[in-house]
C-alpha cells in the first residue's frame, strides 16, 4: 500500500504565553517583515499553509489587561492578503469568527484573498464568546450562546452561496440576505474551510462542513480514536474519508542529540511559563488572587471560588469544574513533588515532538501513517524564526521518504492539502 | 515653472485594476511604473453594487502595498455599512505592511447603495437608519472611533521587560468607551498603534454631497466640474481650513492616443494646477475613464509629461503624513507632563 501523503501547517506565534518574547532572538510580532520572514521560510519548506489565529478582544485578568504574554496583532484577513502578495504557493488560513462578521462582507474578504492569491485561501471557522468581544462591535452580545453553531453552520452555507458567483438569495433563520457577485467562481469550491471546535456539536459541524479538522490530541491512542470519530461521521453527510483532513496542533524542540533536544525543550517551557504566569494560569482555576503564593512553592491548600464570575476574560475557557480540577491538580503535585510553576509546566503541555531532525521526522510519519492524524499544525515559540530550524532539518527527511512534496505541483491550497474537490 | 509648494498627484483606481497590475508585472511593471510616479492611490469600493462588489478595497490596499515602495495607498470603505472595528485594525495594519504609506477612503452611500447594502448585510441591530440625517451621523461616528482605536496603544506600550516579566505595560492601553448614536465600541484594539499614528482619512466631497466634508478628515477630493471647483473650495476649506483639498480630474483617453495628445492634456492640466495652487489646492486626483484603456497612457504619458511641466516632483517623504506635509500624530489619550 503506498504510504500517505503527510499535510504540514505553520501556525504565526501567536498571542499567548506559547510564544516566547523573553528570548533574545524574539523579534516583533507585528512589524511586517516578521510576517514576511515566516511566510518565505515556510513556502521556501514546501509547506502546506500558514494559520493565523485571532481574538477580538485585548485579554483580561482580575479586570486589567493582561500584561504577561505577547499580544497586538494585525487583522488577519489583511496581512493574508498582503502575504499572498509575497508568496506564490503557500495557503493561507485565517481564524474569523462567525459571530461579529456577517455573510455578506466575510464571504467577499474571503472571496478576495481567494482571488489575489489565485486560490490560497482558507477560512478557520470559530464563534467568539457574546458580551466580552460584542464590546468591541456594532451588534453586541446578540446572539444566544446555544445558537453559536447554528449560526455557523448557516453562515457557512451562506459564504458558500455566495461563492458560487452571480445571483445569491439566502434565506434561513439567522440570514436573509440579497445580493451579486463579480468575482470569478472558484472551479473548486470556494476557500478550504478549517474547523477548530472538540465538541460533539463541532465535530458534526467538521463533518458536514469542513475540508479540515485542527484537533489537540497528544498520544497516539488518542489520535487514533479521534480519527475514527470523526471520519466515522463523514459517510452520513455523504462524504468520504478523504474529504476531510484531520490536524492536531503541536509543537517541536529540536537539538543534535535527544538530550540537547530534551534540554532545548525544558528551556522553552521555562520561558513559556514564567514564575507569574504560574500563578495567573493557577488563578483560572482558583478564581481568586493568589499573587502572594510563590510559584517555585506548593499549589494552594485554600479551595477555588465558585460563587464569583470568571477572573479571566478573553481566552478559550479550559475549566469546567474548579473544585475538581483543584483537587486533581493538588494530587498531581502531591504525587510527582512538583510546585505550582512546574505543576502548569506539565498541566499546559501540548503534543511535543522533541529529538534530533529525523527521529522528529520519523514520530510525524509514524502518526500521519497509523492514522493518528493526517498531518499536524505546529506553532514555533519564536517570532519570525521559530520555524528556520524545523524547515532545515525535518522536512528534508520527510521528503527523502517519499511522504512530503519536493516541490509545489498545485499552486493552490486544496490541491496542496490533496482535497479531492481540487482534482 | 517649479510650484512653491508641493503639489501632490493621486489617481483613484477601484479594484478592476488588479487585472492590469497582475498582467504586467516584473520590475517594470505598470504598477512598478505608476508607483515611481505618483504620490498616493485611492481605492473605490463596490460594496454591493447591482453588478458585483468586485473585491474587497480595503484587502486589495493590502495586497498593492505590499507590492509597492512609494505611494501612498488610500482603502475605500462604506463605513456605515461595515464594523469599525474591523476597519480600524485593517488600516493600521496596512500601515505596518507600507511602514507608514495608508489610508482611509471613508465612503459615503447614496441611497440606491445603502439600500443595496442593506439587502446584502441584511436588516442588522448598531447600524444607522436609511435617512441621511442618520447616515451622516454614524460616518462621523465611525471615523472617530476608528481614530480612537488608532490611539488606544501608546506607542511604547510593548516594553518586553523581564524584571516585572511583563511584554506589555496595562497601563499604555486604553478603553475607547465609545458610545455613539447606533452603537458603542469598548476598546481597546487588537492591533497597536500604526507607524504614522494617525493613518491618514480622506473623503469624497461633490456639490450633492457635504458629509465627508464635515467629518475628521485629514484630505477632501472635490468632485465638480471646473468650472464649480473654486467655489467648492472656498466653501470647503471656510469649514475646515487644515486640510489638503485635490481637485478630481477625469482623464478619458478616448481613441486618441497620439504623444501630441497627451503633451497637450499635461499642458491644460499643469495650466489649470498653477492657478489652483495658488488658491489653496494641494494636488489633483486623476480618475481614468475607463482604466483598461486609460490608465497605461496615463503612466507612460500624461505623468511624465506633467513633470516636465513642473508639475509632480517625486517627494523622498517616508510616510504618507510626512508626504502631505501633515504634522505629527499626536496621541489623543497622552498628555503631556
Amino acid at each position: 500500500m503506498s504510504k500517505k501523503k503527510v499535510i504540514l501547517g505553520a501556525q504565526f506565534p501567536g498571542v499567548n504565553n506559547f510564544t516566547v518574547w523573553s528570548d533574545p532572538a524574539a523579534g516583533s510580532q507585528i512589524d511586517f517583515s516578521s510576517f514576511r520572514h515566516f511566510a518565505e521560510t515556510v513556502e521556501r519548506g514546501k509547506l502546506d499553509f500558514i494559520f493565523l489565529a485571532e481574538g477580538l478582544r485585548v485579554r483580561e485578568q482580575k479586570g486589567r489587561f493582561h500584561e504577561l504574554d505577547v499580544v497586538g496583532r494585525p487583522n488577519t484577513l489583511a496581512i493574508l492578503t498582503a502575504l499572498a502578495a509575497v508568496t506564490s504557493n503557500i495557503g493561507l488560513i485565517g481564524t474569523l469568527t462567525t459571530t461579529f462578521n456577517e455573510p455578506y462582507p466575510l464571504a467577499r474578504q474571503m472571496a478576495t484573498l481567494d482571488t489575489l492569491s489565485g486560490g490560497r485561501a482558507g477560512w478557520n471557522v470559530v464563534t467568539s464568546p457574546g458580551a466580552f468581544t460584542g464590546a468591541n462591535f456594532r451588534r453586541g452580545d446578540h446572539l444566544p450562546f446555544a445558537e453559536r453553531y447554528e449560526r455557523a453552520r448557516e453562515f457557512i452555507d451562506a459564504a458558500r452561496a455566495i461563492w458560487q458567483g452571480g445571483e445569491f438569495v439566502v434565506k434561513s433563520k439567522h440570514f436573509d440576505i440579497v445580493g451579486r457577485t463579480d468575482l470569478p467562481p472558484s472551479p473548486r469550491g470556494g476557500p478550504v474551510i478549517a474547523q477548530a471546535g472538540d465538541s460533539d456539536t463541532g465535530r458534526d459541524l467538521a463533518a458536514s462542513h469542513a475540508d479540515l479538522i485542527y484537533s489537540r490530541h497528544g498520544t497516539l491512542e488518542e489520535g487514533q480514536a479521534f480519527y475514527r470519530d470523526v471520519k466515522g461521521r463523514l459517510a452520513r453527510h455523504g462524504r468520504s474519508e478523504n474529504d476531510l483532513k484531520i490536524l492536531p496542533g503541536a509543537a517541536f524542540a529540536l537539538g543534535d542529540s535527544q538530550e540537547e533536544a530534551e534540554e532545548n525543550l525544558q528551556a522553552i517551557r521555562l520561558q513559556q511559563v514564567s514564575p507569574k504566569n504560574a500563578i495567573v494560569f493557577l488563578e483560572q482555576v482558583w478564581n481568586r488572587d493568589l499573587s502572594t503564593y510563590d510559584p517555585e512553592g506548593p499549589l494552594p491548600q485554600i479551595d477555588p471560588e465558585v460563587s464569583t464570575p470568571a477572573l479571566a476574560q478573553g481566552r478559550a475557557s479550559r475549566v469546567d469544574d474548579r473544585l475538581e480540577t483543584a483537587r486533581k491538580w493538588r494530587e498531581i503535585a502531591e504525587h510527582e513533588k512538583l510546585s505550582i510553576r512546574q505543576l502548569v509546566i506539565k498541566i499546559t503541555a501540548r503534543k511535543q515532538f522533541v529529538g534530533t531532525g529525523e527521529t522528529v521526522a520519523r514520530e510525524i510519519n509514524r502518526y500521519v501513517q497509523e492514522n493518528a492524524a493526517d498531518g499536524f499544525v505546529f506553532a514555533p515559540h519564536l517570532t519570525p524564526t521559530g520555524f528556520d530550524e524545523f524547515v532545515e532539518k525535518v522536512i528534508p527527511h520527510l521528503q527523502e521518504w517519499g511522504v512530503y512534496r519536493k516541490d509545489y505541483s498545485h499552486g493552490t491550497l486544496s490541491g496542496n492539502l490533496g482535497l479531492p474537490r481540487a482534482a | 515653472m517649479t510650484l512653491d509648494t508641493p503639489f501632490h498627484i493621486g489617481i483613484g483606481l477601484d479594484a478592476g485594476s488588479r487585472n492590469f497590475f497582475h498582467h504586467e508585472t516584473g520590475p517594470d511593471g505598470l504598477l512598478q511604473r505608476l508607483d515611481a510616479a505618483i504620490d498616493l492611490i485611492t481605492l473605490e469600493d463596490r460594496f454591493a453594487r447591482p453588478d458585483g462588489g468586485g473585491l474587497d478595497a480595503i484587502l486589495f490596499a493590502n495586497w498593492l502595498g505590499a507590492r509597492t515602495r512609494h505611494a501612498g495607498i488610500l482603502a475605500g470603505a462604506p463605513v456605515n455599512v461595515l464594523e469599525p472595528f474591523h476597519v480600524s485594525t485593517a488600516i493600521a495594519t496596512l500601515d505596518y505592511v507600507t511602514e507608514g504609506r495608508a489610508g482611509l477612503l471613508a465612503q459615503t452611500l447614496d441611497d440606491e447603495q445603502i439600500a443595496a447594502a442593506k439587502r446584502a448585510t441584511g436588516p442588522l441591530n448598531g447600524y444607522p437608519a436609511d435617512d441621511r440625517q442618520s447616515l451622516d451621523q454614524d460616518f462621523d461616528e465611525a471615523i472617530d472611533v476608528i481614530r480612537r482605536l488608532w490611539d488606544s496603544w501608546e506607542d511604547d506600550a510593548v516594553i518586553r521587560d523581564p524584571e516585572s516579566q511583563r511584554f506589555v505595560d496595562g497601563a499604555k492601553l486604553r478603553y475607547v468607551d465609545f458610545k455613539g448614536s447606533n452603537f458603542s465600541v469598548l476598546g481597546p484594539s487588537i492591533t497597536p498603534r500604526p507607524p504614522q499614528g494617525q493613518p491618514i482619512i480622506a473623503a469624497t466631497v461633490g456639490a450633492g454631497n457635504a458629509a465627508g466634508g464635515k467629518a475628521d478628515v485629514d484630505v477632501v477630493f472635490l468632485r465638480t466640474g471646473l468650472n464649480d471647483l473654486p467655489l467648492l473650495l472656498k466653501a470647503a476649506s471656510a469649514v475646515q481650513p487644515g486640510l489638503r483639498y485635490f481637485a478630481d480630474i477625469d482623464i478619458d483617453a478616448g481613441e486618441s492616443k497620439t504623444e501630441l495628445h497627451w503633451k497637450t492634456e499635461a499642458e491644460n492640466v499643469a495650466a489649470r494646477v498653477r492657478q489652483w495652487a495658488f488658491k489653496g489646492l494641494s494636488g489633483i486626483r486623476l480618475l481614468p475613464v475607463r482604466p483598461e484603456r486609460d490608465l497605461i497612457p496615463i503612466v507612460d504619458h500624461l505623468l511624465p509629461a506633467l513633470r516636465a511641466a513642473g508639475i509632480g516632483q517625486t517627494h523622498q517623504a517616508k510616510t504618507l503624513r510626512e508626504r502631505l506635509a501633515l504634522p505629527a500624530a499626536a496621541n489623543r489619550y497622552v498628555h503631556a507632563a
